[in-house]
């Protein structure tokens, strides 16, 4: 009998739980809807998502398809923005571009996000000598301009798409340690963390069950602005020739490849750079939207 | 909102960035720079942009393009050679060879240095010996024999070398070797490079690093005073700008014209594109100690399998021409009969399965930041797929450039070489004896034993005759044997604006600007 109640009661609870949750991203949804510029950056980073899914389909020639007959074409029928100086097509080039710069934005945040998002919680969480240990060392990383720790990582490690990840990821740790770690510390004297703590829940377990979901809000929209900014940091390394290697279709590089021809043919630095700005136009949108989605302050 | 302001505002700054490159930094128009429409009897400023800072104004310190452009204003040699590679009395009035080994120089008497001392043959031999410790002009000084330079008087000395040496004129003649004073080297010690004292005819006056390098006229200089007061070097490294700066008046000359700008410079009504063939090459070489590389018919398949004529017409514009051979056109006794590999997939192909390859390999493609370079190794690296080689092009800073292929850590590498001397056995020996391996200038480590022997002989030979069928028969062989594909023989492209007279490239790259005049 009392075991059946307790199972009975628990599954309610799950199900309370549940709907719950649901209504709550429904209702981040919601408002995240009203916001119109928000939905036009949702609406460029999906169009990004599907050419880089749908690269192979979309672009009329391969990365590498060199032409010396057909160099420095401006925009025509054939060649919707022209080719470079090898005779490639910029178009197909950008669109393969894509897929570069999701996997730069997107893994290296994600580099950042694990690794910072972790020791902020642990410093956050067990406070005193840890916390200062790892905090200084993070302000110790945040002294560094991100760029230049960037320059100095990929300098360390050599060129390769790789190396980009890894060291845009490790320049944009302390960021993600400092929020963490600030929501960290907001949340551990709340209510159901000591109920969590007074039923014997384990810390691993507080940690990662009832703080970091009651977290991430900050964590979600700095992590919407890092993918912007990790594409921009890599686009910035290629330009400078210390990214990608040759013939990666980097908007970056791209970008660097034309400038010497910038006078006479500004198409081939014009859609590169088209590219990363309305890429990164559209992650701040909507990052920015996710920002006040998700703020209970501005609840209407 | 702070945080995606910067990002958005950053990425906007990104582009515009872009476009206004152009637009250097052009608030430091210095004085006396007339631009247009103002009286040209006021200039007496001239300025120079050329493509890179000098490294150092010692000549024994370095053996680089960009020095050797400032210091051959600084300094002179014993002999000089003219546009025309002849060899002309500089600081020694006239010379006679003593014997196979030794020349008698009578030095010119009344020539001053710039800190006031007398110029005499103790001068002479302390360059000489000091040149000789320098790891940077080895190959230029190294055949001197250091115990035998003889001071007979003041204005006459003696030099041998320890071997028979047929080009020892043509190296003294080399801006490397021009003439130090002793009281100057001593006094500035270490900083002697930023302190160059020489007899030209412009002293050094500052040098704002990464900057300019600013000359001021020498009054007491013994030979023809220059008609401009003083001469500016600037270092404006962006092609683009330095092609701007001249359009806009901002310099007066600008060296190493990008072969994009050739038609925008030849248009333009105020200014005069000069073009000359030079005696420098640009190769693609093989590190024939890697596995691959030692099979001549691995380094034959990718001569074949390269369209190299193409390549250098897409890339260079029209500028220079193809190469023909391991020597640039300009240089004495160089073989333009060669008959080219033709661009043949098929028998690439062939002989990559003769040896083994048919499958291909994975290699590298070294070349450093050079833009020119840079796209021929992109463009390789395409073609090479057409025989299973996949290339990664490694474009690697320039000092670990030169120590990485000096270490022999390359497969495949892309590098320039200037025959200064414009004799066959400086533009050879280096790159294709087998003592010169790594540093020397063979980073290609090619050996071949009958190369060595012919190169030895050119060297040591003093009939003409018996030289110039040595390196000829040496060009055939390398041509066979492909430790290189041969690629591009260079073109200076100066240009310069309608007013500058009096202005002539140097074959060898360091051009006088003494003798310019405004008109």
């Amino acid at each position: 009998m009392t075991d059946q109640l307790n199972v009975n009661m628990s599954n309610e609870d799950i199900k309370k739980k549940s709907t719950k949750k649901r209504s709550q991203y429904l209702e981040v949804w919601r408002r995240l809807k009203q916001n119109k510029s928000a939905m036009v950056g949702l609406l460029i980073i999906i169009i990004l998502i599907l050419s880089a899914i749908l690269a192979p389909f979309i672009a009329p020639y391969g990365i590498d398809d060199q032409d010396l007959l057909n160099t420095l074409q401006t925009p025509s029928k054939d060649h919707w923005m022209g080719t470079d100086n090898f005779g490639r097509d910029i178009f197909s080039r950008i669109v393969y571009g894509s897929i570069i710069s999701l996997q730069v934005g997107f893994i290296s945040v994600g580099i950042a996000m694990i690794v910072g998002g972790s020791l902020g919680a642990i410093a956050g969480y067990y406070g005193g000598k840890l916390d200062n240990l790892i905090m200084r060392m993070m302000d110790i990383l945040l002294a560094i301009p991100s760029i230049l720790l960037a320059i100095s990582i990929v300098a360390a490690l050599g060129h390769g798409l790789k190396n980009v990840m890894i060291a845009v990821g490790i320049s944009s740790i302390p960021s993600y340690a400092r929020i963490v770690r600030a929501s960290v510390l907001t949340l551990k004297d709340q209510e159901f963390v000591e109920a969590a703590r007074a039923v014997g829940t384990n810390n691993t377990r507080i940690i990662l069950k009832h703080i970091i979901p009651n977290s991430m809000a900050p964590i979600i929209v700095q992590a919407t602005l890092g993918v912007a900014g990790a594409i921009l940091s890599a686009a910035g390394l290629s330009f400078i020739g210390l990214g990608i290697q040759l013939p990666t279709p980097e908007w970056g590089a791209m970008l660097s490849s034309g400038r010497q021809f910038i006078r006479d043919y500004p198409h081939m630095t014009a859609f590169p750079g088209l590219a990363i700005m309305i890429t990164i136009f559209g992650l701040n949108l909507l990052g920015d939207g996710l920002r006040d989605a998700l703020d209970p302050r501005l609840k209407n | 909102m702070k945080k995606k302001k910067i990002a958005v505002l950053l990425s906007f700054i990104l582009i515009l960035a872009l476009f206004a490159t152009g637009c250097g930094n052009n608030q430091s128009a210095p004085e006396g720079d007339s631009g247009p429409g103002t009286p040209t009897d006021k200039k007496d400023v001239l300025i120079v942009g050329q493509g890179a800072d000098a490294v150092s104004l010692d000549p024994h310190a370095t053996n680089d393009q960009p020095s050797s452009r400032i210091s051959k204003q600084i300094y002179e040699t014993l002999v000089t050679q003219n546009e025309e590679m002849e060899l002309q009395p500089a600081l020694a009035e006239s010379w006679e060879p003593i014997d196979d080994l030794t020349f008698e120089f009578k030095l010119k008497q009344g020539v001053k240095f710039h800190n006031g001392e007398p110029f005499t043959s103790k001068d002479v031999k302390f360059t000489l010996l000091r040149g000789l410790d320098s790891p940077h002009i080895g190959h230029i000084v190294g055949s001197i024999d250091p115990n035998s330079i003889e001071i007979i008087d003041d204005y006459t000395i003696r030099i041998s070398t320890k071997d028979p040496f047929a080009p020892l004129l043509a190296h003294l003649a080399h801006t490397a070797t021009a003439i130090l004073n002793e009281k100057a080297v001593t006094e500035f010690g270490d900083d002697y490079g930023q302190h160059p004292v020489g007899t030209g005819p412009y002293k050094f006056d500052s040098w704002v690093n990464g900057d300019r390098v600013e000359l001021v006229r020498f009054d007491d200089y013994h030979g023809k005073a220059p008609a401009i007061g003083k001469v500016i070097f600037r270092n404006i490294p962006e092609n683009t700008n330095r092609t701007i700066e001249l359009e806009t008046g901002g310099i007066d000359i600008a060296y190493e014209i990008p072969p994009t700008d050739v038609s925008r410079v030849e248009s333009n009504p105020d200014l005069v594109l000069q073009r000359n063939m030079n005696l420098s090459t640009t190769y693609l070489g093989f590190n024939c100690n890697k596995e691959h590389f030692k099979d001549v018919r691995v380094r034959q398949a990718i001569n074949y399998a390269v369209n190299m004529e193409a390549i250098v017409k897409s890339v260079y514009k029209g500028v220079g021409a193809p190469s023909k051979g391991p020597l640039g056109p300009n240089v004495w006794a160089s073989n333009q009969n060669l008959t080219p590999y033709e661009f043949n997939v098929e028998k690439a192909k062939k002989l990559m399965a003769e040896a083994g390859y048919a499958d291909g390999f994975k290699t590298n493609i070294w070349t450093n930041d050079n833009q020119q370079r840079m796209d021929i190794a992109e463009i390789v690296q395409n073609q090479l797929k057409a025989i299973n080689i996949d290339a990664e092009v490694k474009v690697v800073e320039w000092g670990a450039f030169l120590d990485g292929t000096t270490a022999g850590e390359h497969d495949i590498f892309i590098l320039g070489w200037v025959t200064v001397t414009g004799d066959p056995d400086y533009g050879l020996y280096p790159l294709f004896h087998s003592s010169q391996h790594g540093a020397g200038g063979n980073r290609s480590f090619y050996v071949n034993e009958k190369v060595d022997a012919l190169l030895d002989q050119g060297r040591t030979s003093v009939d003409p005759a018996v030289r110039e069928k040595a390196y000829i028969e040496v060009q055939q062989i390398i041509k066979d044997e492909a430790p290189w594909v041969f690629t591009w023989s260079g073109e200076d492209l100066a240009g310069v604006r309608s007013n500058v007279k009096g202005f002539k490239q140097h074959p060898a790259g360091h051009h006088k600007v003494y003798t310019v005049y405004f008109e």
